[in-house]
């Protein structure tokens, strides 16, 4: 039986001044003269930015613009009757998004995560909640919107897949991914003789959905291509890692924008004419290697870090050079840079806008050619931008964020 | 039953397995394949060039350019030769990087250290700038500064201040100085210098007699009023001397019926939008970096310096950021190359940078030849900054134990 002390020396409480909203509000805002006067300047300054941001995005700010533009912010020209002639292709990118849904589901069945299901819901309730937009029946049909629909039951059919059938590895999940990334390539491109795959040219290809598949595709293959990079500039073979330096060095050294100009009208003299072309592909591929110069150099700047004793024990341990490198350095080396690789995606979906210098109409692009072809929405340009901001801020704040939670779960700088 | 005694004897390592062999036929294989590759291509190219006619070599550097360059620093006529052009246009990025590389950097530090504020207020709103300039491509940025610009009001209209700023939807005007008589300007400009370099010499002399004796020495104070006096008697001399001083303060002015400004200096829309999303996006880096560079500093040296009674402001300025300095130097340099090529986004908003007069060149020279100057002359402003950070990291570096 605990017994209670039947007296105990009278606790003093801490003065009022140190605890509660009164005690933050003097360690924060009033600890000193100076400290109170930055804050009621800061506050008046933050209140008026507040009052006059607001009342602009309310009341003065005509978001037309932004209703005009609709679906051509996510598509382009894709769904016109100059890429499809005589035939409907608008089916083609929904399919593709609900496959996307599809996937996120599966993995977040894979890994009952709260980060996973959140996005994956996210996704598909934004996409779903688009087939509410108060267009008329005329421009954005009932079979559109039943497609966009249909990204709310795709989340959890693919957490049945991942939980109730052989398809709910790790490494299946990937394979579906990287599938449904050339699936959509296909959808999107069209396939010549199939008569429901009418080939579209990428000339068409536009939108958000163009910068998020120049996105993807750089991302899944800048992360190994600069770690190949980074191991490459680290070897002990002279001629390896000096080409991989003069890579490394020649990329980082030009603007991505005359790297793009080039690939237009140096790389095609470089192949023989009678090859196949594409200038999209030829972009992506410049892009791609852009990041994985900066990617390499963020690996072994990792690589550098790591105490030497790591990789000495492993050796001594008996593993070989190749799974000493993969197994051992590798693993901790990209754990100890995750912000630097996360930096580097959000860099890479913020360069796709690039493209328009090849001529490419991506979200950003066509947002200034709409401008510049309707001079009665010029004075609407600042809507424009600001959403078009907005709508970047909310992918690359969305990576930030989740890499955040990647490393809090790998227990970066904890342990 | 005793079987013959097996001898080993030992046979070296296959060929197939040894390490340095199989190195070096990796190392020659991969030579191979590039050398290939790059023949290939060259001849690809070479066969493209003479199939289609296409101009190569460089002789077009002599010819007339015979294109308006819409912002031009040096003195510029359509008849000049490419050469020049590419020179005008080297020189529009270099002012432009130089100019946003001080600003951001300023900036930068600015927000990077009210993040750290222990203002709550203040470091929420530092938070907020980085986390929103850092996150929204520079293009988006660059074209929302372009339709700001543009809805300011017209050049007749211009918004005044005191008589010598002017901001309209042309540009941004304000006073300058302007050299009289180049020569005596020129002196002067030497002896300037002559009179940094013993302001200078004071600093290290003032400062090596505070370490030794312990007293203030005023280094700060000291330099400057002996660079300040030097100058300015060499100022009064020449103007003495020759009539007239050596530089005039040129104030901007209206002129004419459309309301002309001539005069001063005036940084035009393009150059203005430009330098702005420039010197934001950058801003919003060096920010996290500094912030970075100071949270790295150990918490045992703020809190000795506070313990010996310096001011928060005295912590900060002589302990905390000189030793923040060694981490901040390397990536702030590499964001000082960021802000170079990004330059060649001025394209977007009217300013004719190195790589929009270049992009524009390839339609009367040959392309090939064009990208390899532009990829030279970038190449040399990233390894002049990369030299600049060096020689100041050389200089702070960590010395001793």
């Amino acid at each position: 039986m605990a017994s209670q002390p039947t007296s105990r020396p009278e606790a003093i409480l801490p003065p009022r001044s140190e605890v509660g909203v009164i005690g933050w509000l003097h360690a924060n805002l009033f600890s000193s003269l100076l400290n109170s006067v930055l804050t009621l300047v800061s506050g008046a300054l933050l209140l008026l930015g507040l009052w006059f941001g607001l009342k602009w995005i309310f009341f003065a700010a005509d978001w037309t613009v932004i209703s005009e533009l609709g679906g051509r912010f996510l598509l382009g020209r894709y769904n016109t009757e100059a890429a499809c002639d005589g035939q409907n292709c608008f089916w083609r990118p929904q399919a593709a998004l609900i496959m996307v849904s599809v996937l996120l589901g599966a993995a977040w069945g894979l890994r009952s995560n709260q980060v996973a299901r959140t996005i994956a819901w996210l996704v598909a309730g934004v996409s779903a909640a688009f087939a509410f937009l108060p267009y008329s029946l005329e421009t954005m049909g009932l079979d559109v919107r039943i497609l966009l629909l249909l990204n709310l039951p795709a989340v959890p059919l693919g957490w049945a897949l991942a939980r109730y059938t052989p398809l709910g590895t790790g490494t299946r999940i990937t394979i579906l991914g990287v599938a449904i990334f050339f699936i959509t390539l296909i959808l999107m491109r069209g396939l010549p003789g199939l008569p429901f795959l009418q080939p579209v040219s990428v000339v068409y290809w536009g939108g958000l959905s163009l910068n998020l598949i120049l996105a993807v595709g750089g991302i899944t293959l800048s992360l190994p291509i600069g770690i190949s990079l980074a191991l490459g500039r680290r070897s002990n073979l002279p001629v390896v890692k000096v080409l991989c330096i003069f890579f490394i060095e020649v990329f980082r050294g030009v603007p991505l924008i005359t790297l793009l100009f080039m690939s237009q009208t140096l790389v095609p003299l470089a192949f023989p004419e009678d090859m196949p072309q594409n200038s999209l592909f030829r972009a992506a591929v410049v892009i791609t290697l852009f990041s994985s110069a900066y990617m390499a150099e963020n690996i072994r700047g990792g690589l550098q870090a790591l105490h030497p004793g790591q990789a000495e024990a492993a050796r001594a341990l008996g593993l070989p050079g190749w799974q000493t490198t993969l197994l051992i350095s590798l693993p901790q080396a990209i754990r100890n840079v995750i912000p630097a690789i996360v930096g580097q995606f959000i860099g890479l979906f913020k360069d796709t806008s690039l493209v328009y210098i090849i001529g490419m109409l991506d979200v950003v692009a066509i947002g200034r050619s709409f401008i510049q072809s309707n001079p009665e929405f010029l004075p609407s340009a600042r809507e424009l931008f600001v959403f078009l901001a907005a709508v970047f801020w909310i992918f690359t704040y969305g990576m930030s964020y989740v890499s955040g939670k990647v490393e809090d779960y790998l227990g970066v700088g904890i342990r | 039953m005793v079987s013959a005694p097996r001898i080993l004897t030992y046979q070296g390592i296959p060929v197939w397995r040894h390490v340095q062999i199989i190195q070096w036929a990796v190392q020659i294989m991969s030579g191979i394949v590039v050398v290939a590759l790059v023949v290939w291509f060259f001849s690809n190219m070479v066969g493209a060039i003479q199939d289609r006619d296409i101009p190569s070599g460089f002789s077009f550097l002599s010819r007339e350019y015979q294109t308006p360059i819409g912002e031009h620093f040096l003195p510029y006529d359509s008849s000049d030769t490419f050469l020049y052009a590419l020179m005008v246009g080297i020189t529009n990025t270099a002012i432009v990087a130089v100019a946003g590389v001080f600003l951001a950097t300023a900036l930068g530090i600015f927000i990077g250290v009210s993040r750290l504020s222990t203002n709550w207020i203040v470091s929420k709103l530092a938070m907020v700038y980085i986390e929103f300039f850092r996150n929204v491509p520079l293009l988006v940025q660059l074209f929302f500064w372009f339709y700001i610009v543009l809805e300011l009001p017209g050049i007749r209209e211009s918004v005044v201040v005191a008589d010598a700023f002017y901001l309209s939807n042309r540009g941004f005007s304000m006073p300058w100085p302007t050299p009289t008589d180049y020569t005596v300007a020129l002196i002067w400009l030497g002896l300037a210098a002559i009179a940094i370099v013993a302001g200078a010499l004071v600093y290290r002399r003032q400062a090596r007699m505070e370490e030794q004796t312990g007293r203030s020495g005023y280094p700060l104070i000291y330099s400057f009023a002996t660079a300040i006096v030097i100058g300015a008697i060499t100022w009064l001399v020449l103007s003495f001397a020759t009539g007239n001083s050596p530089f005039d303060i040129s104030v901007p002015e209206p002129q004419g019926r459309f309301g002309n400004i001539v005069g001063g200096f005036t940084a035009r829309a393009g150059l203005m939008v430009l330098l702005t999303g420039l010197v934001m996006y950058t801003a919003s880096f060096i920010a996290e970096i500094v912030r970075a560079g100071i949270q790295s500093v150990g918490r045992g040296q703020t809190e000795a310096a506070r313990a010996l009674g310096l001011s928060p402001m005295n912590t900060l300025r002589n302990v905390t950021f000189p030793q923040a300095l060694r981490v901040i130097i390397p990536p702030l340099i590499s964001q000082f190359l960021n802000l170079t090529k990004n330059s060649s986004l001025g394209g977007a908003v009217a300013y004719s940078d190195l790589t929009n007069i270049a992009v524009t060149m390839t339609q009367t020279a040959p392309a090939v030849s064009i990208f390899m100057l532009i990829m030279a002359s970038y190449l040399a402003m990233s390894l002049t900054w990369s030299l600049i950070g060096n020689i100041y990291n050389r200089r702070i570096r960590f010395v001793g134990g």
